[in-house]
């Protein structure tokens, strides 16, 4: 890696691509995303109702229940006698179609007419009857606690609030350590200003009445962060679009017969959009008040997604082809930065997204360096793998011939093959990813029911893991890397096993955060406390499930694309057996 | 071989599910349906505690002088249990030792209201549906001191509706998903047009068809009947495995119509962008920010499409639901002659 070349191809990129867009387009896109602001804002200030009038109500003019039905636009009010609704309300008494329509309208209702009560009260001269219950609310550990008054949104200190209404003592009683250190303060978001999106989630209060509690679920901040996975897609739209052109007429010939090598052309074509990512993100984090915590986190997220364009790229036979794919890395990246950062309360499962980093600056709350690292660690390893699988095919033979995607796919792999012992190393360099997806699946999966969650997770992780096993060893044979023999397959079986159980020992990871707590992270990343035999017994048994497991798809490999597909399922189903079976023995 | 263009439209066709893309778009929205249902389903049984199926009881520990009216607060509202303690100690400990899952500490105060102090467990799986279950009690609360306190009010409030278990998602699948669902193949076509005439010049394929004996509106005719025809082909089956899914859906005829007219707007402006820019990267850019700005600006109609699609499915169709399918489908066709005009006059010697 040279830096004064990876600079120079860094300004081509930039200065062909500006040279590509010229001024006028510089301006005429500078003027849309302008209008884009301003029309956004417009709309925000319009304010978008998604379910405008999907409930039909029939109701008089002089009923009571006529003013919060017409403040709530979810609502289509209809002439009374109309036969096609789902409320009718007359004479003070409700009849509702009996479907599950006309029960979720009815419950709508009495949101509605909350709201409605709320509003006509807050013009009340009489505040205290109005209002005669002043709430304040404490998040305790048990043991431990801070007050948060509703209606100081996002501040984390203990606040004394002086609220219209009338002063707040903070909860005396539960006075003991400091809790947590600093990390996840509680928070009530109660946003200040009227929105009609916050409005139909939390129902605009005055400050510290009961309708003003709101589950502890930064959902403003949940947005913000969005802000910063939104820009990525342009991003990656333009690089993706960069990497096929290289590809598409031979031209990236003129770079690879130039005296520099393949590292050097990659990340200088890559760094521009690096850079612009990173620009869009530290924008963006000054604009809402997010710090360095924030761009930090965002980073490895923009690395990943670079990355799995740059191979995207390097795969697709055409343009179309690379939308597709490009769109499928957006929402797989995205969904996997937003699930897990929805489970606010959850220390553990929140955390799996870099975006929970992101929310928590926002809220300023303190960021521990393990957490930090739980967060995003996966990301950066997956980041590098996925660059380094791409730079293996950036060559003549790869670049200018029109393959499928998933034979591509085979053929970056097998790149990467020089003997056998490439094979435990492989083994090893596909741990984030294996780990990637078993985080994307806990933080699926566990909100549902543990009969069911439990053993789909014990099925997806042995899937992941015995495809990462043996991937390489199938594109190794296919690729003609080794002979198709029944002893050599026993080998690389054995390597690749050794080289995953050595690796799997870098998920201790895991424990600084305490997932293994979680009922369905011990699952994935089972540390079994005890003594002497048993130990080395439970040590060397992952070790010997491994190898063995490892074998079989080797030996299916061997033979050729059936054969692998139907010795993997076998060696995902011994796997499943085991880990059934140490769950539930020591589970 | 009959219309030059229906031969165009054939090979758009065969080239994009011979590189099994549609597979993968496909794949990509199932993906995006049954993880949204899957959450859905996630995140209702942490907020809402009429849906957890195994009937979960909040145990509220309420101490004070006012604690009487709190706990016929409790009573009031179902999957909550009050327990009484003489002192705020008694209370704290009882919540230290898990014995109750919040605590309600509700004194009188001078400027004659009640002042409760609530305290609810930090960081558990259950904090939200403790929160949501204490703010229910307390609400519940505050409808009755309001009665009590009538005469000071110079308005009553309206009576609550009583409470009934609903699909507490309904309202989501209809208002979110389902216009995400109809929406995104349009989104797709119109990338697809536009990566399809920008690659015929990068690749210089323009060059074959340019000796062929067709104009540039036939071809432009031929990649955008491709377009048309694959959108509301892909909505269609989104509904079928909606309706599989026990989600009903109204109005299919129409929904197809409407999807199909906006298909033919964003189509006709993606394929004249490409026109004009020519290549694939500055179009792409203009297509998107193009999109975003077209889709955020209609938000100023009386009637949003995602709205009309999501009434519409939901069978609370009204008068102007009708007409802005109505509008879409003129919109459309003009979209599509400015278009073809625009193509007549570039003609196929200038690209």
């Amino acid at each position: 890696m040279n830096p004064r070349k990876i600079l120079r191809i860094a300004r081509w990129e930039v200065t062909k691509g500006a040279g590509g867009i010229d001024r006028k387009t510089l301006v005429a896109g500078v003027v849309a995303i302008a209008l884009l602001g301003v029309v956004s804002a417009a709309a925000v200030g319009h304010g978008v109702a998604l379910d405008r009038g999907i409930y039909r109500v029939s109701v008089d003019e002089s009923s009571p229940y006529y003013g919060p039905v017409a403040a709530d636009p979810t609502f289509d009010i209809r002439e009374p006698g109309s036969t096609e609704v789902e409320i009718t309300i007359e004479d003070g008494g409700f009849r509702v179609s009996p479907t599950p329509k006309g029960r979720a309208a009815f419950a709508e209702l009495r949101r509605a007419v909350e709201r409605y009560n709320d509003r006509v009260m807050a013009a009340e001269q009489n505040q205290s009857a109005a209002f005669p219950v002043a709430v304040s609310i404490t998040y305790a550990n048990r043991g431990g606690g801070e007050v948060v008054v509703p209606g100081d949104a996002g501040q984390s200190q203990p606040t004394t609030a002086d609220q219209p209404a009338g002063g707040e003592s903070p909860a005396q009683g539960t006075e003991a350590g400091d809790g947590t250190g600093g990390a996840g303060g509680a928070t009530t978001p109660i946003p200040q200003n009227d929105q009609s999106v916050s409005d139909a989630l939390f129902g605009g209060g005055t400050g510290d009445t009961p309708s003003d509690i709101a589950p502890p679920f930064p959902f403003e901040s949940l947005a913000l962060a969005f802000l910063f996975v939104l820009p990525m897609n342009f991003v990656i739209q333009a690089y993706g679009g960069s990497i096929l052109k290289e590809r598409i007429n031979r031209r990236g010939v003129l770079l690879l017969v130039t005296p520099v090598s393949r590292y050097d052309i990659v990340a200088g074509k890559t760094l521009p959009y690096f850079a612009a990512a990173l620009t869009i993100t530290t924008v963006i984090a000054l604009a809402i008040g997010g710090g360095l915590v924030s761009i930090t986190a965002v980073i490895p997220l923009a690395l990943v997604f670079l990355a799995a364009t740059f191979l995207a790229g390097m795969f697709a036979r055409s343009f179309k082809e690379l939308t597709f794919v490009t769109v499928a890395i957006s929402v797989f990246l995205t969904t996997y930065a937003f699930v897990p950062a929805i489970f606010t309360d959850l220390n553990a499962i929140a955390l799996i997204s870099p975006l929970t980093l992101v929310v928590r600056d926002l809220q300023s709350e303190a960021i521990t360096a393990g957490e930090y690292a739980f967060a995003t660690l996966p990301l950066y390893l997956t980041a590098g793998v996925l660059f380094t699988l791409g730079v293996g095919v950036y060559r003549e033979e790869d670049m200018f011939t029109q393959r499928a995607v998933h034979l591509k796919a085979l053929d970056a792999i097998s790149s990467r093959i020089r003997g056998r012992r490439s094979i435990a190393f492989l083994s090893i360099l596909f741990i984030p990813f294996v780990f990637v997806a078993e985080l994307m699946a806990i933080a699926t999966l566990f909100a549902l029911p543990m009969t069911f969650s439990i053993p789909v997770l014990l099925v997806l992780i042995a899937l992941v893991e015995e495809l990462a096993k043996s991937i390489h060893i199938y594109a190794g044979f296919e690729t003609a890397k080794f002979d198709r023999r029944f002893s050599l397959a026993l080998v690389l079986g054995a390597l690749s096993g050794l080289g995953f159980f050595l690796a799997e020992k870098l998920t201790l990871i895991s424990q600084i955060v305490g997932l293994p707590e979680l009922q369905l992270g011990s699952v994935a990343f089972t540390g079994v406390e005890m003594s002497g035999l048993a130990l080395l017994g439970l040590l060397l048994a992952p070790l010997a499930l491994h190898v063995v497991t490892a074998t079989i798809s080797a030996i299916g490999a061997a033979r050729g694309a059936r054969s692998y597909a139907v010795a993997l399922g076998v060696a995902i189903f011994v796997h499943t057996m085991y880990n059934l079976t140490v769950v539930t023995q020591f589970g | 071989m009959g219309d030059p263009r229906l031969a165009i439209t054939r090979r758009e066709l065969g080239a994009i599910t011979s590189e099994k893309t549609i597979v993968l778009a496909l794949l990509i929205q199932l993906f995006i349906a049954a993880f949204s249902s899957f959450l859905v389903v996630g995140l209702v049984s942490l907020y809402d505690p009429g849906s957890v199926s195994d009937g979960q009881i909040v145990t509220v520990g309420v101490a004070g002088d006012a604690s009487e009216s709190v706990e016929d607060a409790v009573r009031s509202v179902r999957g909550s249990r009050a327990r009484f303690f003489e002192s705020r100690d008694q209370a704290e400990r009882a919540f230290e030792n898990g014995g109750v899952d919040a605590l309600l500490l509700a004194n009188q105060r001078d400027d004659d209201r009640i002042g409760v102090e609530t305290v609810v467990p930090k960081g558990s799986l259950r904090t939200t549906l403790i929160v949501t279950q204490v703010r229910e009690v307390l609400e519940a609360l505050e409808r009755e001191e309001r009665v009590a306190r009538q005469n000071e009010l110079s308005a009553t409030p309206v009576n609550l509706p009583p409470e009934v278990s609903a699909s507490p998602y309904f309202g989501f699948t209809y208002t979110i998903l389902l216009p995400l669902l109809c929406l995104l193949p349009v989104f797709i076509s119109g990338s697809l047009v536009v990566d399809s005439i920008t690659e015929e010049r990068e690749r210089g394929t323009f060059e074959l068809l340019r000796v062929a004996p067709i104009t540039l509106v036939d071809i432009v005719d031929g990649k955008l009947f491709a377009a048309v025809v694959l959108a509301p082909a892909q909505v269609a089956l989104w509904l079928v495995l909606l309706t599989v899914n026990g989600i009903s859906i109204s109005d299919v005829g129409l929904l197809l119509v409407f999807v199909t007219a906006l298909t033919l707007v964003v189509v006709s402006g993606g394929a004249g962008i490409a026109l004009f820019f020519g290549d694939r990267q500055r179009s792409q850019l203009a297509y998107s920010t193009g999109l975003l700005l077209f889709f955020a600006s209609l938000v100023f109609l009386p009637e949003h499409p995602s709205s009309t699609i999501a009434r519409l499915a939901i069978d609370s169709a009204a008068p102007i639901s009708f007409i802005s399918v109505a509008g879409a489908l003129v919109v459309g066709a003009l979209c599509l002659g400015f278009l073809r005009e625009f193509a007549r006059r570039t003609g196929k010697d200038q690209l």
